[in-house]
């Protein structure tokens, strides 16, 4: 695994207490009817859509990766910088990243009809079908972990970060009411959710400087 | 589908209960009604959620902080069993002036002193709450409440909802926690002690291997062995780290051990990837070694805590549980202790630990205080005496009346103080443990920007020079520094009958300049005796022998009420009888003997027969005279205290001026200041004057007033430092910082001694540690250490600061 990928698991995993907030209650309110195989594939269908997405821009900026290379470390310089951002709103520091999750939501208001269908389905298809309309929602997290997909340089290994990054929120989605409740409250804390952020800062720095580096050199 | 929604907290998103941003976010409509959510993620999920019918999910949820966890309903019952009044007697006091009821309450899973704050921070807003000290040395809360406004049941559930588990202290399971916990660590440094010698030989020999031209394969096998080691080290032995660290992240304060758990775990990691690609370079034996050293320290200040903890608590678990009680006719019967009302009649026998504070219900009796005071004469108690729980029946069977039983017993109070101190940080110590908790936040930014550059520089360097910086610079001595001093010179002192009610004053200790003494109790022993007596041998006809006239004295203070009367009745075996006695008040006695007139009284009563009259002790206050001429000359006073003069004067010779303060007359002091060699002298002072001097003095630099503590209070309250005598008995009453149990006035130089010592030992331990970690931090970014010489380094100096600290414990 690359570093690349390794962040973008690493997103998933360390939003692990953002998760809970946003959706993990959710995700519980919909388990206190699911069996826990629903709920697998609700989280699929989910993770589905997000390898979408990322194979999606990871096909449209392989164009420009093949254009110039200093165009790739560009766009790793602006991913650092999405995972800078990214820290500093798990640490609860500087909330920009909010304003990102507007450019999601148009495309939302196209997708919300589906939604509405799909709620009254209790099949396994129309559970993967909520699930997989789940993978739109704005989501400041989700498109930070693009901004990785989109430099991976195919749309293949952009469908993989996105789905490296799925999985690492599945811990937090999936095992909701499985988690001890003591786990839960930590991952919640800010203490947490501040670690997490400071950790994601040092890594989008330290891509960085290996971008700078790159740059430099080249 | 018509839900409720709860009301949205003020100024937090409804969905995800985060803080609004500054414009006040945006809003999400929902049942008709507009909600405030702060992005527009949240404003998705929301109307999603409404969507698709799942409303009930915010009707339910649980909608406070997010450290609030629901616990499960098992849990929550068996707390509520505590709420039962009877049951709750059994382990709380409570204040009959105040209806504040005091527990203490011991919590399993605590790591640290963030958890304390944890706890602190998370009770004190509860209703009702008046006190909550945490004790993190011992896992054990104090919490003072009121009833009727909180029950004793949410007490524990908030505690359950941090993810501890706090049950009722009982001493007797503490020792068996004690033990547990030392099984811990003693289980955990085994496995990394063993693992820890064979990774190093390895090490060694992978080491001078590398020089000679290691075969490859051979290599290869002592690196997966090294991997195979390391691992349970890792898992297992490591565990305090990361719970402690995980603790004291969730509190927002993080701790030493975080930086620790990061570099143990990326040292694994990364050395395990080297194993497995067969490249690189390998640490194994750093992270054996730093764990090895580090639970080394963890052990060692475990036991030392242990063992102040315990010396305390051990007195209570000697208390017996059962008693003999005499009930209505007469007959004994054995009942628990827990069940004895006041008042109750009980027995104990010869040779017994007596069960309950109560009064004597017999003439006299003799017991031992040994266990409360260090004092092991017996004490003679009378008809009536406070007879306390913990002390030994020396002689015959003994009756008395229970007054207090378990929790509210002296003894129990005595112990409380013990652990308030123990509880109770210096400004030293906080000082030092956030100086410590800064470092750990610079120390993690340090390693970033290590990082960084050395990516920049060379990235194959970088990351090993990281860990040394993380490992190096760890401020572990730090944090030991302080604490470890504390316990130890508040145990030291505990075992010379010194009860440190404010751990603050070993701090203060060495700003002293002046120590100010009462005379009456402090110096002298507050009982009056006959000190000297001088016979005038006169030249008239009826020459009287002393005994007579001791006789004659004894038989006209008979009739006296005045204080120094009492010593004068008890002079000689002589009974003779006096007439015509009439009482003088402020003068003194009259009366008759063989149609003789004699006076009995003071200077001024005698000189109206004589007016000219000298008296030949300048220090005699109570005078016997005929009509024709004065007989005797007796000087009543109180006994210096032992080793009082001795006390005072090494006192003197460590630089402390000793001024006494005093009440009497100036001729009653002078002479015992300078049988004391003390030059600074105030006489006739009211309290309030008293006061005035101490505050006076106190502009030009920090005093300490040593009195008794039930008359110079006000006068103990203004000083810096203030020391009380006390019997046991009288413990609580007293508001001193620091108390004198034994009744020796001598105490006051191992106190003085004791805090200066500890004081030393807290500056050279947090000196060294600034030192070393400040050196080391250039070291380690500069890439001159390998992780294994940072491990060295950081456990070397942690060990050295616990190991200066344990010297108080001798």
């Amino acid at each position: 695994m690359n570093v690349d990928a390794f962040a973008a698991l690493l997103m998933g995993l360390a939003g692990a207490g953002h998760c809970l907030m946003m959706c993990g209650g959710l995700a519980g309110a919909l388990g206190q009817h699911a069996t826990w195989r629903q709920l697998l594939l609700y989280n699929c269908g989910r993770i589905t859509s997000y390898a979408a997405a990322g194979a999606l821009l990871g096909a449209a900026f392989t164009t420009l990766a093949n254009a110039s290379i200093d165009g790739l470390i560009y766009l790793r310089l602006l991913a650092a910088l999405l995972l800078v951002l990214l820290g500093l709103y798990y640490g609860g520091w500087w909330l920009g990243l909010r304003h990102l999750e507007a450019i999601g939501k148009p495309f939302w208001r196209l997708l919300q009809p589906l939604a509405l269908r799909s709620r009254n389905g209790r099949g396994y298809s129309s559970v993967i079908l909520a699930g997989m309309v789940w993978g739109w929602l704005p989501c400041g997290l989700v498109y930070s972990a693009l901004s990785w997909a989109a430099l991976s340089g195919s749309a293949s290994s952009g469908a993989w970060y996105m789905m490296l990054f799925g999985l690492g929120t599945l811990p937090a989605m999936m095992a909701f009411g499985w988690l001890s409740k003591t786990l839960q409250s930590f991952l919640r804390s800010q203490g947490f959710r501040q670690l997490m952020g400071l950790l994601l800062i040092a890594y989008g720095l330290w891509t960085a400087v290996i971008a700078l580096r790159q740059l430099l050199a080249s | 589908m018509a839900v409720t929604l709860p009301e949205p907290p003020a100024g937090l998103c409804f969905h995800c209960l985060q803080p609004l941003p500054n414009h006040g976010g945006y809003s999400v409509q929902l049942q008709q009604r507009d909600y405030a959510v702060c992005c527009y993620g949240c404003q998705a999920v929301a109307q999603t959620i409404a969507e698709q019918g799942l409303l009930h999910f915010y009707q339910f949820r649980d909608t406070r902080n997010p450290l609030n966890v629901p616990l499960v309903p098992e849990e929550l019952q068996r707390f509520d069993a505590y709420d039962d009044e009877r049951l709750q007697q059994q382990f709380t006091r409570d204040d009959a002036n105040t209806g504040v009821r005091e527990t203490a309450l011991s919590v399993e899973g605590m790591t640290c002193s963030a958890c304390a704050w944890l706890i602190e921070k998370h009770l004190a807003p509860l209703p009702g709450i008046s006190k909550v000290t945490v004790n993190a040395s011992s896992e054990r809360v104090t919490i003072a409440w009121q009833p009727q406004h909180t029950k004793l049941s949410a007490i524990l559930k908030h505690i359950a909802e941090l993810g501890y588990r706090a049950l009722p202290f009982q001493s007797a399971s503490q020792e068996h926690d004690f033990k547990k916990r030392r099984r811990y660590f003693v289980t955990r440094l085994g496995v990394a002690g063993l693992a820890t010698m064979q990774v190093m030989m390895i090490a060694v020999g992978l080491y001078f291997g590398m020089v000679s031209d290691l075969d490859d394969s051979l290599r290869q096998f002592l690196w997966w062995m090294s991997l195979l080691l390391a691992t349970p080290v890792l898992l297992f032995s490591a565990q305090p780290f990361y719970l402690s660290a995980l603790r004291s992240i969730q509190a927002q304060r993080p701790n030493m051990d975080v930086p620790v758990s990061l570099a143990l775990l990326s040292t694994y990691i990364a050395s395990t990837y080297a194993t497995i690609t067969d490249q690189g370079e390998i640490y194994f034996e750093s992270v054996c070694m730093f764990t090895f050293f580090l639970l080394l320290g963890r052990y060692l200040e475990l036991l030392a805590r242990q063992r102040a903890v315990s010396a305390a608590a051990n007195l209570i678990k000697l208390l017996p549980a059962v008693a003999q009680r005499k009930n209505g006719d007469d007959q004994l019967e054995y009942v628990a202790v827990a069940d004895l009302q006041a008042d109750d009649l009980v027995v104990v026998a010869a040779g017994a630990t007596i069960p309950v504070d109560g009064i004597l219900a017999q003439p006299s009796a003799a017991v031992s205080e040994a266990l409360m005071t260090g004092e092991s004469r017996a004490i003679e108690k009378r008809v009536g005496d406070t007879v306390l729980a913990g002390s030994v029946n020396q002689q015959q069977i003994l009756h008395l009346q229970v007054t207090a039983t378990q929790q509210n017993t002296v003894l129990a109070s005595i112990v409380a103080l013990q652990d308030l101190a123990l509880s109770r940080k210096p400004k030293w110590v906080e000082n030092a443990e956030s100086l410590a908790q800064t470092f750990v936040k610079q120390v993690l930014v340090m390693a970033l920007v290590t990082f960084l550059i050395w990516t920049w520089i060379a990235p194959s360097e970088a990351f090993w020079v990281t860990i040394a910086v993380l490992v190096a610079t760890c401020p572990c001595a730090l944090a030991l520094a302080a604490p470890t001093a504390v316990t130890g010179a508040i145990h030291n002192l505990n075992k010379q009958g010194v009860i440190v009610r404010n751990a603050d004053v070993l701090t203060r200790m060495s700003a002293i300049k002046t120590v100010f003494v009462d005379k009456t109790g402090t110096l002298t022993d507050g009982q009056f005796s006959l000190l000297q007596h001088y016979q005038h041998s006169s030249n008239s006809a009826s020459e009287h022998t002393l005994d007579t006239l001791l006789a004659l004295t004894q038989a006209l203070e008979r009739y006296s009420q005045h204080p120094l009367a009492l010593p004068l009745q008890h002079l000689s075996q002589t009974q003779l009888d006096v007439e015509a006695v009439q009482v003088q008040p402020s003068y003194g006695v009259a009366g008759q003997w063989q149609q003789q007139s004699l006076r009995l009284g003071s200077l001024a009563w005698v000189r109206q027969w004589h007016p000219d009259f000298k008296p030949q002790l300048a220090s005699a206050n109570v005078f016997l005279a005929s009509s024709t001429a004065v007989l005797l000359e007796l000087q009543v006073g109180d006994q210096l205290r032992d080793g009082a003069a001795d006390t005072v004067a090494a006192l003197q010779r460590l630089g402390l001026n000793v001024v006494m303060l005093t009440g009497d007359r100036a001729e009653l002091a002078a002479p015992i200041a300078a049988q004391l060699g003390i030059t600074e002298v105030h006489a006739h002072c009211l309290p309030a004057d008293k006061l005035a001097l101490l505050a006076q003095r106190q502009q030009q630099h920090p005093v300490m007033m040593i009195g008794d503590g039930m008359n110079d209070g006000p006068v103990l309250a203004q000083a810096d430092i203030s020391v009380s005598f006390a019997q046991a008995s009288d413990l609580a009453r007293s508001a001193a910082d620091a108390v004198l149990l034994r009744n020796q006035f001598s105490a006051l130089l191992p106190f003085y001694q004791t805090a200066l010592r500890s004081q030393r030992i807290m500056r050279q331990n947090v000196r060294w540690a600034l030192v070393y970690n400040i050196a080391i931090l250039p070291i380690a970014m500069l890439g001159l250490i390998t992780p294994y010489f940072a491990a060295l380094g950081m456990s070397a100096s942690s060990l050295l600061v616990l190991l200066n600290s344990l010297r108080l414990y001798r």
